[in-house]
């Protein structure tokens, strides 16, 4: 192993050893009720493993996201495209955007408990609100982008649209829709639970609501627990060595991806 | 410096074709008449008539903003011009499917950023019908003529400057063109790598016989490759002299007296 991994490897552990400690230490000094301690929490972690709803909460509350997120995805890619394609359709909407980015996801989940009261919907809407303006701006970005001299080659060796579309526009938007959908998917992800605590009847968020009105924190930190470890997976696992591979041609630029607009 | 013409046998002929066509014998590979071009209320081309022998090298050279690679563009088919025709191969062209034995290699090396070598040369036939099998064949060829089978997996930004010539005259050469129009080629290259690219040219042209075209602003250059050599003015742009290179004898070194005096003497008319 080279030096600066077993480095990086020997940080993290004590950093994850101090945590551990300090919320030991922490949690022995306060009721369990408000801090409960690193045990109670493991406790709390295997009984819910073993809880008969705990596979479809997670798998209900994924289910929305991913639902959410799809459709955010399509419609944002689209739309994106056709922004960038339309420079007259871009300053029209322009303001639109201003709005969508602005409006905070509590908003949006209000409305929704309005509008479509305790349902899937509502959490799917959520998601959807948060998550397509984001993947927009970024296709949008990326579409202006596309360098006209591409073009021409492409149309120069008898190109159609679409192949033009798929192999030039394509691959320079693809980037930006990365860091695009990536951000989104995270803020989906955790305004999800939002959603579901004030507008479902299942999933993750509804579990924590129903922890917190019964005072179990443990619950709560198991939960908490739980979700940051399947989103250091995902993302180390899933979305790391993804990207790595599709971009492998930057190799220099990787750290100049596109700057993402801030929600929530 | 190697400047000798080999004219080894080639698996790739791109030039047969033109030639073989029945009932066109010699037509001109390209001709084109009263070509004129305006943008806005400036008449970029006023009726420039030109006729490319099959198998010919022509030079354009002119001043900056006498519309050299506007004329390259018509002529490739990319931009239309307001008057005038354009025949390939003794064709009178009516749409931009004629075009697809004229190649264009245009004056930045324009390499897709995301795409291999090879892939950036097969780039050149995934607008036609061509079988995946023969693509990747072709594509192998081309890379092997221009000397890059050795670098076929890298990304462009790995490549040096003569390397990224090389792999966009491939992208050119894999589809087998008549006729190759190219834009400056090589005047971003350093002398000795440029000369190295001009053999290339002259030895893939001899083998393959197709017609070349090509605008420089560097005499040398000109002298080097033409068969003709035709001088273009401003304001509006036409087309001023015709310079006959057939009887200066290739190989052309450009330090030999004779080489030397041709150069000379194209420098002090422009
Ligand atoms: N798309 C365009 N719109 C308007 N004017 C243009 C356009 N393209 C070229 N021109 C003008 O046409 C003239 C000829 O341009 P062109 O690029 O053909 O010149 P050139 O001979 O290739 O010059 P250089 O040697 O500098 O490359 C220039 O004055 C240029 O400003
Ligand atoms: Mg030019």
């Amino acid at each position: 192993m080279p030096k600066h991994l077993v480095t990086l490897v020997a940080q993290r552990a004590l950093l994850a050893g101090v945590i551990l400690l300090l919320w030991w230490i922490g949690a022995s000094r306060l009721p369990s009720f408000v801090l409960p301690g690193p045990q109670k929490v493991a406790q709390a972690l295997v009984s819910l493993w073993d809880s008969e709803t705990f596979a479809l909460d997670i798998l209900t509350t994924c289910r929305r996201v991913l639902l959410g997120f799809g459709i955010a995805t399509v419609v944002g890619t689209v739309l994106g495209l056709a922004l960038g394609a339309s420079r007259l359709l871009a300053r029209f909407f322009e303001p639109m955007l201003a709005l969508f980015n602005t409006v905070s996801s509590a908003i949006w989940a209000i409305f929704a408990i309005i509008w479509f009261g305790i349902s899937d919907t509502t959490t799917v809407f959520v998601v959807f609100m948060t998550a397509m303006p984001l993947i927009l701006t970024n296709v949008w970005q990326g579409a202006q982008t596309v360098e006209a001299q591409y073009v021409d080659l492409a149309r120069s060796f008898h190109m159609s649209p679409p192949q033009i579309l798929l192999k030039i526009y394509g691959p320079t938007i693809l980037p930006y829709f990365f860091s695009g959908a990536r951000l989104a998917f995270g803020f989906g992800w955790r305004v999800s639970l939002v959603a579901e605590t004030i507008g479902a009847s299942n999933g993750i968020g509804y579990r924590l609501r129903q922890a917190a009105d019964l005072v179990q924190t443990d619950q709560v930190f198991a939960w908490t627990v739980l979700l940051v470890g399947l989103m250091l997976v995902l993302e180390g696992g899933v979305l790391k060595p993804l990207e790595r591979r599709l971009f492998r041609w930057k190799a220099f630029s990787l750290s100049s991806r596109p700057a993402s607009l801030q929600t929530n | 410096m190697n400047l000798a013409v080999s004219y080894r046998s080639s698996p790739y002929n791109p030039g047969h074709a033109v030639l073989g066509m029945p009932g066109i014998g010699m037509a001109p590979a390209l001709a084109v008449s009263g070509i004129a071009k305006h943008f806005g209320q400036q008449t970029i081309l006023g009726g420039i008539d030109l006729e490319v022998r099959p198998g010919e090298i022509v030079a354009l050279i002119g001043p900056s903003g006498c519309g050299k690679s506007t004329l390259l563009n018509i002529l490739s088919g990319l931009l239309p011009p307001d008057a005038g025709h354009i025949s390939i191969g003794g064709a009178r062209t009516t749409g931009f499917d004629d075009w697809r034995r004229v190649a264009y290699m245009f004056q930045e090396d324009r390499l897709l950023p995301w795409r291999t070598v090879r892939d950036n040369v097969s780039f050149g036939l995934e607008g036609s019908a061509v079988p995946r099998g023969e693509r990747r064949r072709r594509t192998a060829d081309a890379l092997r003529l221009v000397g890059l089978d050795g670098v076929a997996t890298a990304w462009p930004h790995e490549l040096s400057g003569g390397m990224r010539s090389r792999a966009a005259l491939a992208r050119s050469l894999v589809v087998q063109p008549a006729v190759l129009l190219m834009d400056e080629p090589f005047s971003r290259l350093d002398p000795q790598t440029r000369s190295q690219m001009h053999d290339e040219v002259l030895r893939i042209q001899a083998d393959s016989g197709m017609t070349v075209i090509f605008v420089t602003h560097d005499m040398e250059e000109a002298v080097v490759l033409a068969d003709r050599i035709i001088r273009l003015a401003p304001h509006p742009g036409r087309i001023v002299e015709a310079l006959e290179m057939e009887d200066l004898p290739r190989p052309r070194i450009p330090t030999e007296p004779e080489v030397a005096e041709r150069i000379r003497q194209l420098r002090v008319r422009t």
